[in-house]
């Protein structure tokens, strides 16, 4: 400040000492960036000495020459944040959002992602890969050029072409012609990637779930996309947001652009069939099953049918989108469902007929698929839910503020790419599991899926109702004990009637758990903030010792074990859960499902508003005749049952439990998933529990072990840093923080505030 | 100015109520009446206990001496407010709004009247995630009706705008509407008028009168603002360190000598015995600021 009023009243000596402070305001950012620099080399490297040498990281780490790599990451941060002033004119331009996004997740895919599921190799991602493609013989001349022959940078040089020539185009306003040669170039490269990476597979011969080379391809496609448009768009301002602006010019032509991309993939380089020792794509599947008694529907299918239905669908949903028909959307929707079905039942055919002839020790239907097919499914379900957004898009749009329409239908109408991402995330959600390998499959069911359902239930409890729940855990505790009661597998057996099925058992818990959390809420709900916290953590306590315990009736420090799997025998429906972790997942998505539409409908519902008034302004919302612990008791007790089931699917998916699967740091974790994903959204609880589960898993093959908590910390650091209110902050707690800024400007201080009750 | 539209019928029956925040007597033998239909303005300087009143009213705090009957709708039988909660006061039928604004910032205006309305419903969480009929009628009837009532406070353009984004005079009269959204007998309004603008100011005394007029219900008004409080009260209270120190028609209050003594602090023998010179000095400040609201 001071420098300011030096500078009004003129005169050289301020102005060179002007000049002064704004080089040691340099210096002062140079010495921080390389600080940054020096910390992150630290970080990442070895973590400890020796016995006999303790300084041995640290020698490591500093003493070696990849200190300059990180020198020159800190220079660059210096750079970067020097000239940031300069460069933010740019960042509203049009395709530079899509430029950055792409050129990261290219980044991502050639240094994180597996490019294959090697064995062989000590390491399956692109930096393991790429020497041994380079030397091994025999592979494709064009494959074994993208890993670099003659130089190992060869991918890396690409990548930066395009990057160069879509950023100039840019810089220069007015050459489009560098636009769509860096965007042809980019998916000319990203196929090639996808190529090369096929060609390697097939080259190794064993089942394939990496997914290096589909992200690369879709970094590379993304940056197309952004050369595409900087070349139309002139250095226009891109306001909204480029998917957004596609969306709202033809909607569902971003999700056509993914499927065609997906199906492509899946249709022309992935594989269909992985036994141990092959990834046959569609064509040597094709080939493969000839003359093995393949019905000859599923054969004409491998044969060519699949390329029909797939182009006719993708072509059907491209046009319906581009001239915005409704029926066509219909026609392209419907096809694409059918399609899909086909693609299901081709799949089960094949598959089946193997695990018959006991090829390659597969026990029944589904078993040794490999991607192509699921892929393909997913890239179906995704141009079918485009031709259906295509064939619903009028009635999505609500008219702001038009007298008799619900506020939230105005409010949902705010952000109009949520059909479209549902669309995708349906899609994964049915199709990407299978193409994981089993580790993720496991984290999948086990972790992940479960902590979704956990955070559903608290963002009731913590997010609407805003009650700071620590003892969330409990819940989850009572209904994997109800289950295993039920079931009979604790010392206490139930009557002989009521000996259940675990499914059977979820009523019960919902019910038990009901009964918990109003015994729980009753006495302490008149506790506020830190207090009810401190009162919910203890009663999580309670719960656990309490069954550490009471061994006559837990089974005490043992637990409960042998909990049967799930199993449904309505009618003609007959499903028994083994030891497929695909089929949980399913299982687990029927709930997740079920809870969210429920919750959703209840959060847009007069209770969902209660909710929102007490945590807002509890002593209006009482003013206003809101029963308020009644309010509180509710959300309590459906965030308890919602606990309760996640408990029920918890204890027979797992099949034995200890009190110490109930401990406080699972009560945390869970708040903070909520916290990290937004409180009160339910896309945001849910998405926060989803990568902060994810990512410890992730790290596990990028950073050493004991590392793994320090780099999730940053995470969650940056992210409260950056973006305060979550992941996907809930429209009405973005307004709330919103609305905090702008009561400063208003005349709210005209009365004291003291004054006001 | 105008005559009572009272019917004799007495909402609110307050007799000797004493409050005392510890060593301080916040309500001293207060006695009070209000009639069914009226506007009564309770008056007075800052610190003389009216928030404290409204409070007692309303089920906030709990006098220690002293009985409060209330019988807000017409028919009802006169029950006791003290020791009641103040959702259980809501529902027998008085609503209020708060000398600082306070709304549900992160609803928007129509959510913020519904809250409101759909106190007075019924359909409870299982009807709301199934999407029951019933449940259905009950949302389309509470949305139609806090339209209705934003239509009638003049706020029916910003029906979708978060409360927060509102104006601050829109804000006081959301705060109004989502008080009517209860369908109250009683309505209590805490410095209605406070931070608003002279054109605001005129807009709330027509709607403070239409309220009573149209919709039949008793207004018990705090204010410091003399032009609005003598255009639409039809009797003042006034309280000076907790007492009452006067009741009548605007214009007996106009001229009672108290009141002017409590207001003016002039030299009258009452005056000198009822107000020492340091409180004078204040309420003189308190006077200027009025006017300079005015």
């Amino acid at each position: 400040m001071s420098t300011y009023t030096d500078v009004t009243k003129g005169g050289g000596q301020s102005r060179r000492s002007d000049a002064a402070e704004a080089r040691i305001a340099l210096a002062k950012r140079f010495a921080g960036c390389m600080f940054l620099a020096f910390v992150l080399a630290l970080m990442i490297g070895t973590q400890e000495g020796t016995q006999d040498d303790f300084g041995y990281a640290f020698r490591k780490s500093v003493f070696a020459p990849r200190i300059g790599i990180f020198a020159l990451i800190g220079v660059a941060v210096f750079l970067a944040v020097t000239f940031w002033p300069r460069i933010v004119p740019y960042l509203s331009r049009a395709g530079v959002r899509p430029l950055a996004a792409g050129a990261l997740t290219v980044v991502v895919s050639f240094t994180l992602l597996n490019w294959t599921d090697s064995t062989d190799l000590n390491n399956g991602k692109f930096g393991g890969l790429r020497p041994a493609a380079a030397q091994t013989g025999g592979i494709d001349p064009v494959a074994r050029l993208f890993f670099g022959s003659a130089f190992s940078l060869t991918p890396w040089l690409l990548l930066l072409i395009v990057v160069a020539l879509v950023a100039a185009a840019i810089r220069f306003e007015d050459s489009s012609t560098l636009g769509y040669v860096g965007g042809g170039l980019a998916i000319v490269f990203g196929i090639w990637a996808q190529y090369a990476q096929s060609a390697v597979r097939s080259f190794l011969d064993y089942p394939d779930h990496s997914t290096g080379a589909g992200v690369a391809l879709l970094g590379f496609v993304t940056i197309g996309v952004s050369g595409i448009v900087v070349a139309r768009s002139h250095g226009k301002a891109d306001s909204g947001g480029f998917f957004q602006r596609v969306y709202d010019w033809r909607p569902g032509m971003p999700l056509v652009a993914l499927g065609a991309v997906v199906g492509l993939v899946g249709l022309f380089s992935a594989a269909w069939f992985s036994p141990t020792d092959r990834n046959a794509g569609i064509g040597l599947t094709s080939t493969m099953f000839h003359g093995t008694g393949l019905s000859g529907f599923s054969a004409a299918y491998l044969a060519w049918l699949a390329y029909v239905l797939f182009f006719a669908t993708l072509i059907l949903a491209g046009a319906a989108s581009y001239l915005r028909h409704h029926l066509l959307g219909w026609v392209a929707a419907g096809l694409g469902v059918v399609s899909l079905l086909v693609t299901l039942y081709v799949m089960h055919d094949f598959s089946g007929l193997a695990a018959q002839s006991k090829f390659d020790g597969a026990t029944g239907a589904w078993d040794n698929l490999g991607t192509g097919g699921w892929m393909l499914c997913g890239a179906l379900t995704v141009l079918a839910g485009a031709g259906y957004l295509v064939a619903r898009h009028e009635q999505v749009e609500v008219p702001d503020a038009a007298p008799g329409v619900s506020s939230d239908a105005a409010l949902a109408a705010g952000s109009k790419l949520g059909p479209a991402l549902l669309v995708v995330i349906i899609a994964s959600a049915l199709f990407f599991p299978p193409t994981a390998t089993q580790f993720w499959q496991t984290v999948l069911v086990t972790e992940i899926g479960i902590y979704v359902l956990l955070a559903i239930g608290l963002n009731v409890v913590v997010g609407w109702a805003g009650l700071l729940d620590l003892g969330f855990i409990a819940f989850y505790a009572i209904g994997s004990y109800t289950t295993a009661y039920l079931t009979g597998r604790l010392p206490v057996k139930p009557p002989s009637f009521l000996e259940l099925t675990p499914l059977a058992a979820i009523p019960f818990a919902i019910v038990i758990c009901l009964v918990a959390g109003v015994l729980l809420g009753a006495p302490t709900l008149r506790l506020r903030g830190d207090y009810l916290a401190i009162v919910t953590l203890g009663f999580g306590e309670i719960i656990r010792v309490v069954a550490n315990n009471s061994t006559p009736v837990t089974n005490g420090s043992r637990g409960a074990f042998n909990i049967p799997p799930p199993e449904i025998h309505i009618g003609p429906l007959d499903i028994k859960w083994g030891d497929n972790v695909l089929g949980y997942w399913y299982l687990l998505l029927v709930f997740v499902v079920i809870v969210v539409l429920l919750f959703n409908r209840l959060e847009h519902s007069r209770l969902g508003r209660a909710w929102a008034a007490i945590r807002e302004d509890e002593v209006a919302a009482q003013a206003t005749g809101i029963n308020t612990v009644r309010v509180k008791l509710l959300a309590f007790a459906i965030g308890a049952s919602t606990s309760g089931v996640a408990g029920v699917y918890f204890a027979s998916q797992i099949g034995s439990f200890t009190p110490e699967n109930f401990i406080l740091n699972n009560s945390i974790l869970v708040v903070a998933y909520v916290v990290f994903g937004g409180m009160g959204s339910l896309p945001g609880a849910m998405a926060g529990a989803a990568v902060l589960t994810w990512l410890p898993e992730f790290l596990r093959d990028q950073v050493p072990a004991e590392d793994r908590q320090m780099w999730i910390g940053a995470v969650i650091l940056l992210m409260m840093i950056f973006r305060p209110a979550g992941l996907i902050p809930a429209r009405r707690r973005r307004a709330e923080l919103g609305g905090l800024d702008k009561k400063d400007s208003s005349e709210t201080t005209a009365v004291p505030a003291g004054e006001g009750m | 100015m105008s005559t009572p539209a009272s019917t004799g019928e007495v909402v609110y029956d307050v007799r000797n109520v004493t409050l005392r925040f510890g060593g301080v007597v916040s309500l001293n033998d207060v006695n009070l009446q209000m009639f069914r239909g009226e506007i009564l303005a309770v008056i007075g300087p800052n610190g003389a206990g009216k928030t404290s009143l409204f409070n007692s009213l309303t089920g906030v705090y709990t006098p220690q001496e002293g009985t409060i009957m209330l019988a807000a709708r017409a028919g009802d039988v006169p029950v006791s407010a003290i020791g009641k909660k103040t959702h259980v006061i809501n529902h027998l039928g008085v609503a209020r709004t708060f000398q600082n604004i306070r709304l549900f910032p992160a609803l928007t205006a129509l959510e913020n009247v519904k809250v409101g309305v759909e106190t007075r419903m019924k359909s409870g969480p299982i009807a709301s995630m199934l999407g029951l009929p019933r449940q259905r009628r009950e949302e389309r009837e509470s949305t139609e009706r806090a339209f209705e009532l934003l239509r009638s406070v003049g706020l029916a353009a910003r029906a979708n705008e978060l409360a927060s984004s509102l104006a601050y005079g829109e804000q006081r009269r959301l705060e109004i509407a989502r008080a009517l959204g209860t369908d109250p007998g009683v309505i209590l309004l805490d410095e209605p008028a406070a931070g608003t603008n002279p054109a605001e100011k005129r807009e709330l005394a027509a709607l403070i009168q239409q309220i009573n007029a149209e919709r039949g219900v008793s207004v018990l008004l705090i204010e410091h603002d003399m032009k609005l409080v003598m255009s639409v009260a039809h009797r003042l209270v006034v309280l000076n360190f907790g007492q009452k120190i006067a009741e009548g028609s605007p214009e007996q209050i106009q001229k009672d000598p108290a009141v002017v003594a409590a207001y003016l602090g002039t030299t009258t023998e009452e005056a000198s015995e009822l107000v020492g010179t340091a409180s004078v000095t204040k309420i003189d400040t308190d006077l200027d600021l009025t006017e300079g609201d005015v």
